[in-house]
């Protein structure tokens, strides 16, 4: 081939480092003010009176009753307001909005609010209300338990992480032809249109949203945007003039979604051999005060919880609680990081109990195609779960070190993991997803719905048009997102846009080139005109999925990691520090090797500081530690050499090949540290591993 | 029983309550100097805008800005300067990275009037017309960015590393750089970048 | 965005002086600190005296007494003089151990030795506590993982200065400037526990500032160990000065400071007892176990205790031959 595979510059490389970029607080329009969201002091309660002295003239105050549509944030539910009329929810509840020309205005201006206080709920096992239950059950689990020769039981937990993209949200949004017009810092702009259209009563063409360069999203610019937008429409319309409001640092860790903390409890039957004969795994996810994502991210986290092996007999059930605190939501990986640590570091401790090598037992029971998993899912020739496995034990040694470092207060520990690409189940087929390529003089341009944030989708979706039609990959140039030009393409989520969009793109591609015949784009446009093609999501017919049930196809396929640490515990100050780190994926294709490399590498990275460093610390519902001073992320010096190994068995339905990578190499990172430590004497069942966590673990074994 | 919080528009308004309250400063005691003398003297600069000069990129401003005004603030407001970004505000992340006198400081924490008569230098002058500085080239070359948001930054961080230590080492390019986060965690890329940037010299 | 200010160049000590006499006014170094404490909301200065205008005050110079530093001499400055490094290699250490490089590049030892605590309540102006005159810390039930393991209260933040502890250990003089003319004192006597003063953590009388601070070469063995959660940016979780002679295998004159884990720079004497009473390499153990003597952690931080005793015997294994 000759685009795909290959290095090409990124499509606004340039932009980047010259500084020319734009993001969406480096833009200014005439008459514009600033807005700010005044939040409720309460984690639990009611809202009894708001009391402004605002201190001068100039001041737009937006407060529920200004709504003119419906009062919520549409998404699965339609259960979260826009703005608190009478009960609080959490203590970062947005209540009322105010706007003006002058920072130093709006700083000045005071508002209270009378509130009465209700008893908080922080705890989801002490939690009367769940989200969402699933279910997923294969074989028989007693029948299982009854055959095993072991048992190996356990509970894991995962800590709560903060997103602390660089960039923190931010839109500006203006009345536009009786209408409204938003730009923004957006991971899915059609989410924000829609839910801009329920709580504003306005018809599709007067919603219009734009994305401005977004410096990062990992899920955090996902759902949250909804929210933030409009309260910026609001403070727009009653002004009538442009608003923008960007987040501080604070705001943004502290008011917005994060990830779901999780609660996993393992019980594992297994035979002599090593063979699993039985899984029974709960987990348990805290929701926060709203329904937002909660019930997908636990239908992933359960999907994944089994982890890829084969076992006849498999019980997972899920739940996500209610508690008073700030939603949880979408994070790179969703729900599949935080069951899938559980499911690895369990491995290894049945290893253990077993007095089998942890990869040996995973080789024994790894699937392989033709298997099926939890949901009754057949594996297809691209399962490469021994291949990831057997190329990472090979590349870091990992036996002979296993062996050597014993006792040393070295280790090194592995994780196998796999992780599906695109919408789970069914959800693709609903979604309908559309993407078009535009003639131009010069070749193509794509129109996309879903958006770059950093992770290359302008560049591979330029390879993947380029390389079908035979053009040079210049001659491919990428539309900016606007609502009013781009069609839907589904949300910028679920490791999807490169394998699901990137292979509607490829079906637009083939029928321009069949549309054009001979002619160049220019000799076709002089003759006929403009010409846009635009396709739909065609859901292969060999993928099915039952949403009754929870059976079948969770996914078209599922990418393949095997992530190894190795890492000193320090015997003086028991912090873990390593000296390397392996990744060994299969993603079916790398459309641009160096791209997909760099999403394993950044994906471990957040899989590293998740494992060793990040928690956000709530005090009575609001997170204490809201700060990069204080909310711990990798730095140049934390960070490992990280070595990436790319496998490819392509995927039979994705453009190329490929299958998704950016959420994959988040999942194995935490399980592999986890492991590394045990090897080095510490048993972790609770993440981050801090060193006074580890100081605990190690001293109890000692 | 009623809670209520004085002001919901901001965490940090109890300036009133607290502010009175605190004691000494960064260098200077509490004054008891009680004579009110809080009368603006000759040679006092605010605090409502003052003009003053800067030289940014070689060039020189005349900007008005009050003495409040951050160095950022004042390079992406008065001087529509938006590489350097403000991600944090508390100089705990190095994306408002610019070089002040050849050293790079964060503009977030630095006082406009505090960077007069030095010279400032920020992504924007770094490239001669369309021939981008050698630490620019590598950054596009390694890959050494995702989201971009941090890249001004770390490339001004860069630049700074190599006009200090020409060849460096990589654990020098580790602590030279270790002021600047990256979240989508390009870190090695741009310690690939910074190397292959200081050969190219 | 801070309060507004009125900002004044001092052209001379003792015209920083005058004006520092003022209503509210505050001194800029590097003002690192200081903006954050600003932005934060729990500051809020009428004047800044801005002290980098004074001519001279950053010079870095060895007199005979040992190396005089001026006030706004930058720590980038102080850890790359080279001659400094071989005369007092810990005191360049503790400045290299700040933060990061930018950090380095705008702070100043004055700003470094005189910068306010980082505990989360006092940094939060929700929390009306007993160092912002207010009553009780609320971090005594609360989040108290990084607070002091030493001090008593009634206040816990830990002294978040690396430079103070390893000055501490080289029995550095200090040199104020006020109104009424100058003084000077042992830098150790600069600092005061939150029992005497809560609200601050030294003794400044008004109007008064750091003019320089002056170094003995009498103690030629020097290291600053820092333990910190992540490599860079991050404050000590517990650090240790240590200052000496030494003669073959042992010290001759030793002298142990704790930092991050007081309200003030901590001097361990039974540490440095058993310092001097042994070998080097014999003393690693009693002498980091005593180090801690006398600690009492409060219901999260207990973890401080082995961190701490882990930096003393870093600290003391620095000076084994290699």
């Amino acid at each position: 081939m000759r685009v795909v595979g290959r290095k090409v510059e990124r499509k606004e490389g340039r932009a980047k480092v010259t500084g020319a970029a734009r993001y969406v607080d480096d833009l200014r329009m005439p008459g514009m003010l600033i807005g700010r969201t005044v939040r409720a002091p309460i984690a639990c309660g009611e809202l009894v009176g708001i009391k402004t002295e605002l201190g001068g003239p100039g001041f737009t105050t937006v407060d529920f009753c200004d709504i003119p549509g419906k009062n919520v944030v549409s998404l699965i539910a339609e259960d979260q307001p826009c703005l608190v009329e009478r009960e609080i929810r959490h203590a970062e509840e947005p209540v009322f909005l105010i706007a003006h020309e002058s920072r130093e205005a709006l700083l000045e201006a005071r508002v209270s609010l009378e509130c009465r206080p209700g008893v908080p709920v922080f705890d989801p096992l002490a939690s009367p209300r769940s989200f969402k239950d699933i279910l997923i059950e294969k074989g028989d689990v007693a029948k299982g338990f009854a055959e095993a020769a072991l048992i190996v039981e356990g509970e894991y937990r995962a800590g709560l992480q903060e997103h602390v993209s660089i960039e923190p949200n931010g839109v500006i949004a203006w009345p536009e032809n009786g209408g409204i017009a938003v730009l923004g810092s957006l991971q899915c702009p059609y989410y924000v249109h829609r839910a801009l259209m329920t709580l504003l009563a306005l018809p599709p063409e007067k919603v219009r949203v734009c994305q401005a360069e977004t410096g990062g999203g990992f899920g955090g610019k996902e759902e949250y945007p909804s929210m933030l937008a409009g309260h910026a429409a609001l403070l727009a319309l009653k002004s009538k003039r442009p608003v923008k409001i960007v987040y501080d640092r604070e705001e943004e860790m502290a008011a917005t979604t994060k990830r779901h903390p999780a609660i996993v409890r393992h019980r594992t039957g297994v035979a002599k051999d090593g063979r699993l004969v039985a899984q029974d795994i709960e987990v348990i996810l805290d929701g926060g005060a709203y329904v937002t994502l909660s019930p997908v991210v636990l239908s992933r986290a359960c999907i994944h919880a089994a982890g890829p092996y084969r076992c006849a007999n498999v019980r997972i059930r899920g739940r996500a609680m209610f508690t008073n605190t700030v939603p949880n939501g979408a994070f790179r990986g969703f729900g599949a990081p935080q069951t899938q640590f559980a499911g690895e570091a369990h491995m290894d401790r049945i290893a253990e109990a077993l007095g089998e090598d942890p990869v040996k037992l995973r080789e024994t029971n790894a699937l392989r195609p033709g298997d099926t998993t939890a949901t009754g899912q057949r594996m297809h020739d691209d399962c490469s779960a021994l291949e990831v496995l057997r190329e990472a034990v090979k590349r870091t040694r990992f036996p002979e070190k296993r062996w050597k470092w014993k006792g040393t207060g070295r280790g090194i520990g592995l994780a196998l993991f796999y992780h599906g690409a695109g919408f789970t189940g069914s959800g693709e087929v609903k979604l309908a997803s559309k993407a078009a390529l535009e003639l131009t003089e010069r070749g193509a341009r794509i129109l996309t719905g879903t958006t770059e944030m950093g992770q290359g989708q302008r560049t591979t979706h330029a390879q993947i048009v380029a390389e079908e039609l035979g053009w040079p990959y210049e001659a491919i140039e990428v539309a900016e997102v606007d609502t009013a030009r781009v069609p839907d393409s589904g949300p910028t989520v679920a490791s999807r846009t490169c394998m699901i969009v990137g292979g509607i793109l490829q079906a637009c591609a083939k029928e321009l080139k069949a549309k054009l015949g001979r002619l160049t784009p220019r000799a076709y446009l002089k003759r006929n005109g403009p010409l846009v093609v635009t396709k739909s999501y065609e859901h292969p017919g060999d993928v099915a999925w039952n949403d009754e049930t929870y059976r079948g196809d969770a996914y078209g396929t599922f990418a393949w990691g095997c992530e190894v640490a190795e890492l000193n515990v320090d015997p003086d100050t028991y912090e873990a520090r390593l000296t390397k780190f392996t990744a060994v994926v299969e993603i079916g294709k790398a459309i641009h090797p160096v791209l997909a490399a760099g999403q394993v590498e950044g994906g471990a990275a957040q899989g590293i500081g998740y494992a060793l460093l990040e928690e956000a610390i709530l005090r009575d519902g609001r997170m204490a530690n809201a700060s990069m001073t204080n909310y711990i992320i990798p730095t140049t010096v934390d960070t490992p050499t990280i070595e990436t190994v790319i496998l490819e068995r392509p995927y039979r339905h994705g453009p190329f090949g490929a299958k998704g990578v950016g959420e994959l190499p988040v999942d194995g990172a935490a399980p592999a540290i986890v492991n590394a430590l045990r090897h080095a004497g510490a048993d972790i069942r609770r993440i981050p591993a801090t060193p006074e966590r580890i100081m605990e673990a190690l001293c109890a074994s000692r | 029983m009623s809670a209520s919080k004085p002001d919901g528009l901001s965490r940090r308004d109890f300036l009133g309550v607290t502010g009175a309250l605190a004691g000494a400063g960064l260098l200077a005691g509490k004054s008891t100097a009680g004579d009110g003398d809080n009368r603006p003297a000759a040679g006092g600069l605010g605090p409502d805008p003052v003009k003053f000069g800067l030289r940014v990129n070689g060039k020189d401003h005349e900007v008005a800005a009050e003495p409040r005004a951050t160095l950022l603030d004042v390079l992406r407001d008065s001087l529509d300067l938006t590489g350097a970004k403000k991600a944090c505000d508390r100089g705990e992340c190095g994306a408002c990275t610019v070089l002040v006198d050849g050293k790079a400081v964060y503009a977030c924490m630095m006082l406009a009037l505090q960077a007069r008569g030095r010279e400032i230098r920020t992504v924007e002058g770094l490239a001669k017309g369309e021939d981008l500085h050698a630490v620019q080239a590598a950054f596009i070359e390694h890959d050494g960015y995702q989201c971009g948001f941090c890249t001004p930054g770390q490339v001004m961080a860069t630049v700074a590393l190599l006009e200090k230590t020409p060849s460096p080492s990589g654990d020098q390019i580790r602590a030279g750089l270790c002021g600047n986060l990256c979240r989508c965690a390009a870190y090695n890329r741009i310690f690939d970048a910074a190397a292959a940037a200081s050969k190219a010299k | 965005m801070t309060s507004p200010f009125t900002f004044w160049d001092a052209r001379t000590a003792e015209e920083a002086a005058a004006l520092l006499s003022k209503k509210g006014a505050m001194a800029l170094g590097g003002g690192v600190d200081l903006l954050g404490e600003m932005k934060e909301g729990i500051r809020a200065p009428e004047h800044i005296v801005n002290l980098r205008s004074i001519p001279g005050l950053d010079k870095i110079q060895k007199t005979d007494r040992g190396w005089r530093v001026g006030a706004t001499a930058l720590l980038t400055d102080i850890a790359d003089h080279a001659d400094l490094r071989k005369d007092l290699p810990g005191f360049a250490e503790s400045a290299e151990a700040v933060a990061t490089p930018q950090i380095r590049n705008q702070g100043t030892i004055g700003g470094n030795l005189a910068q306010r605590p980082r505990c989360w309540y006092y940094r939060a102006a929700e929390f009306a506590c007993v160092k912002k005159g207010g009553k009780g810390c609320p971090a005594e039930k609360g989040e108290n993982r990084y607070l002091a393991i030493f001090g008593d209260g009634p206040c816990h933040i830990v002294h978040p200065s690396d430079c103070a502890p390893m000055l501490v250990a080289l029995d550095a003089r200090l040199f104020l400037r006020g109104p009424d003319g100058a003084r000077d004192l042992p830098i150790a006597d600069f600092y005061e526990l939150p029992s005497k003063n809560a609200l601050c953590e030294f003794t400044l009388k008004p109007g008064e500032f750091i003019e320089a601070v002056e170094i003995p070469t009498a103690l030629p063995r020097s290291t600053y160990v820092k333990i910190r959660e992540k490599d860079s940016f991050d404050f000590a979780i517990a650090a240790c000065a240590i200052a000496g002679k030494i003669d073959g295998d042992h010290f001759t004159d030793a002298r142990v400071v704790l930092g991050g884990v007081a309200p003030v720079p901590w001097r361990s004497v039974t540490a440095e007892a058993n310092l001097r009473k042994n070998t080097i390499a014999d003393a690693v153990e009693p002498a980091s176990n005593s180090a801690t003597d006398g600690a009492r952690p409060m219901s999260q931080n207990a973890w401080k205790i082995p961190m701490t005793k882990a930096a003393v015997a870093r600290a003391i294994r620095s000076f084994l031959p290699r």
